[in-house]
């Protein structure tokens, strides 16, 4: 069928057809996917909350996601007289720019080895081949930030210019034990490419998922990660609250409508990576292994990768209106007192294990003792890894407490 | 002189700058751009590469010419936000070049690290001073002509050099062979850790390669680097203040 479509285009634009068709097909599910994403958030908080949540547009407020988008697309675009007018608008197109060019290494299906360009397979992932997968990703993520910072300071309000650095010190911070918690599977899988990364996990089966092996780097990844995104128990860029909304209080419209894609395009992305990276991708026993050739295994198997990747995303979603935000230092406390510890401690699990040729499933009582260590830690000691204020009277011996 | 004609772009080059960088009074731009184009175009005739692919050719000429600009910008720039952003774009040019020469994880680790973690910083810093003050002194090179010159002559001298080695076209004896990441000099080639190099063109470039030549070709240099990072680390520490000395 693909042979087909493939052949209509004359003879030098064959290779580019099934690239572009990926990127279309990406492009688009992700516009659509991120507008009912927000539709799903809100009435997963209603009925975590006891409400009705949206239900007056459609059925069931099917329609809403719609109505949104016609809101925003014939809202009035203020750009306000104050502002920095060349990176005001840059901001938002910066934002979605780099959170959409991260996903081009992210397969979304069963990736075909030995793909060659020209042979009629779908890639199931724009740019196939990334020797650097994961670190490609990490060096986009890290050009995200100048969208909120640029939004932030271009705003010129004191607000904006408040959430900018506070998301300029979160991102810098979250970004070392990002890359640090990858770097034990890089070791045990030999390899940087997260294409190779999931094609590990499914040759070797249920017991070959990476969680398995890397459970405390999982939950470091996802915690970072989630700080990368700006969502919510690591907000404090937007902080409706203190900040009216940080970095994005002075756009309106579409240039608002486009950070929010921005977000939830890297939640998805996350969400992507945590499902390929540590639960075995499109790998599901019995229904899609790497054996599994019956009619239609392909799509079985990009069901079974969609469907954990929305797992992950309702994790996040729900983890939104489960944790309330963390104050400043607590966040920069648990970034370099909490997570870039752990990851050191993982790295050097992984190394030992490697360098006494134990087996690699020792790497999970280790990872626990090593995560259940950090906790007693933090808890028994009389200085948690969040500061707490200063005591006001000290020099009497016993603590008086500020509340 | 063999080496006379690189005279000519480098004085270029500095007069373009000369003219270019911040001052009480304005200047036409223009006639600094006319300037460092015909730098640009003297220097082309010793250091055009060779044209081949002509994707390749083009990104080339479309990332070092990003590069160049942004870097001119980065510099002659008023206003030190912008002078930070175009500090980023050169990073992310360059980080071009480096893809674009079969070296990818070297190319994302400076886009990770200086684009985004130090220019971040740089931002941070340069938006949480005051650059709002009209002050005259903030608006102008405060040495422009011992800036310009001393730059210009390290330019001179790494042009120079470069000429003179020759790269790894060829003209040098010691050439990179398959699998190397650069050619390793006759020191490196004594050192007892190094291994011989990959036969496998497919892993020019690649992250194995370069861990290997890093641990092994210049493992020495490796362990110094971080020595000296770890020098560098203990005496940040020992010279922030206490918590009983109250902190920020």
């Amino acid at each position: 069928m693909l042979d087909k479509l493939i052949n209509l285009f004359p003879e030098p634009a064959r290779p580019y057809v099934l690239p572009i068709l990926a990127i279309v097909i990406v492009l688009n599910v992700n516009l659509g996917v991120c507008s009912y994403l927000i539709l799903l958030e809100r009435k997963l908080s209603a009925w975590m909350q006891d409400r009705h949540g949206p239900n007056r547009v459609g059925p069931w407020g099917l329609l809403q996601p719609l109505a949104d988008m016609g809101k925003l697309l014939l809202k009035e675009d203020v750009i306000p007289g104050h502002v920095n007018k060349v990176l005001f608008v840059l901001a938002p197109g910066i934002s979605v720019f780099t959170t959409f060019l991260a996903f081009a290494v992210v397969p979304f299906g069963p990736v075909p080895s030995n793909l060659t360009p020209g042979d009629g397979q779908f890639p199931f992932i724009i740019a196939p081949g990334v020797d650097l997968g994961i670190v490609f990703i990490f060096a986009i993520g890290s050009l995200a930030v100048y969208g909120i910072i640029l939004g932030g300071w271009a705003s010129n309000n004191k607000y904006s210019a408040l959430g900018c650095l506070r998301a300029s010190a979160q991102v810098v911070s979250y970004e070392i034990p990002l890359g640090m918690s990858v770097v034990g599977l890089a070791m045990l899988n030999s390899s940087m490419s997260i294409e190779k990364i999931m094609t590990n996990q499914v040759e070797q089966g249920f017991i070959g998922w990476n969680i398995w092996y890397q459970p405390l780097a999982c939950v470091i990844f996802f915690i970072a990660a989630m700080a990368e995104a700006q969502r919510l128990p690591f907000d404090l860029a937007e902080c409706e609250q203190e900040l009216i909304g940080g970095w994005h209080t002075e756009y309106s419209a579409m240039k608002w409508g486009l950070f929010f894609l921005a977000e939830y395009t890297h939640v998805i992305t996350i969400s992507f990576l945590t499902s390929i990276l540590f639960f075995g991708g499109w790998h599901f026993p019995f229904i899609a292994e790497a054996t599994s050739n019956y009619t239609g295994a392909t799509a079985v198997k990009v069901a079974v990768l969609l469907t954990k990747v929305f797992a992950v995303i309702v994790v996040i979603q729900m983890l939104r209106w489960t944790i309330p935000r963390f104050r400043f230092d607590q966040l920069m406390g648990l970034a370099w007192k909490g997570l870039i510890p752990l990851a050191t401690v993982n790295v050097l699990l992984v190394m030992i294990v490697k360098q006494f040729d134990l087996h690699t499933l020792w790497l999970f009582p280790l990872s626990i003792a090593a995560f259940v260590a950090a906790g007693l830690m933090a808890t028994q000691s009389s200085r948690p890894f969040a500061t707490k204020a200063k005591p006001i009277v000290e020099e009497h011996g016993h603590h008086v407490h500020a509340h | 002189m063999k080496n006379g004609a690189l005279l000519i772009p480098v004085c270029l080059g500095w007069l373009a700058i000369f003219w270019l960088l911040p001052r009480a009074k304005p200047r036409s731009r223009i006639l600094g751009a006319i300037i460092g184009l015909a730098a640009l175009l003297a220097l082309q005739a010793t250091f055009l590469p060779p044209a081949g692919n002509i994707v390749r050719d083009g990104m080339f000429y479309l990332f070092s010419g990003s590069a160049i600009l942004a870097a001119t910008l980065m510099i002659t720039d008023r206003n030190p936000v912008y002078a930070a952003l175009w500090f980023a774009l050169t990073t992310l040019s360059v980080c071009g070049l480096f893809l674009l020469n079969s070296a990818p994880f070297l190319s994302a680790a400076t886009i990770i690290v200086y684009a985004g973690a130090i220019v971040v910083t740089f931002l941070f810093v340069i938006m949480l001073a005051q650059q709002t003050a009209n002050a005259n002194y903030d608006h102008r090179a405060v040495q422009p002509v011992l800036a310009s010159v001393m730059s210009f002559v390290m330019l001179g001298a790494l042009l120079f050099a470069l000429q003179e080695w020759g790269g790894i076209d060829g003209k040098a004896d010691d050439v990179a062979r398959e699998g190397q990441f650069v050619a390793v000099d006759a020191s490196s080639k004594a050192n007892q850790f190094s291994q011989p190099p990959s036969s496998n063109k497919t892993e020019i470039g690649s992250m194995r390669v370069l861990g290997r030549s890093l641990f092994s070709d210049y493992l020495y240099v490796v362990e110094l680097a971080g020595t000296v990072l770890l020098i560098a680390t203990i005496g940040a520490i020992a010279i922030a203040p206490r918590r009983s000395q109250g902190t920020l």
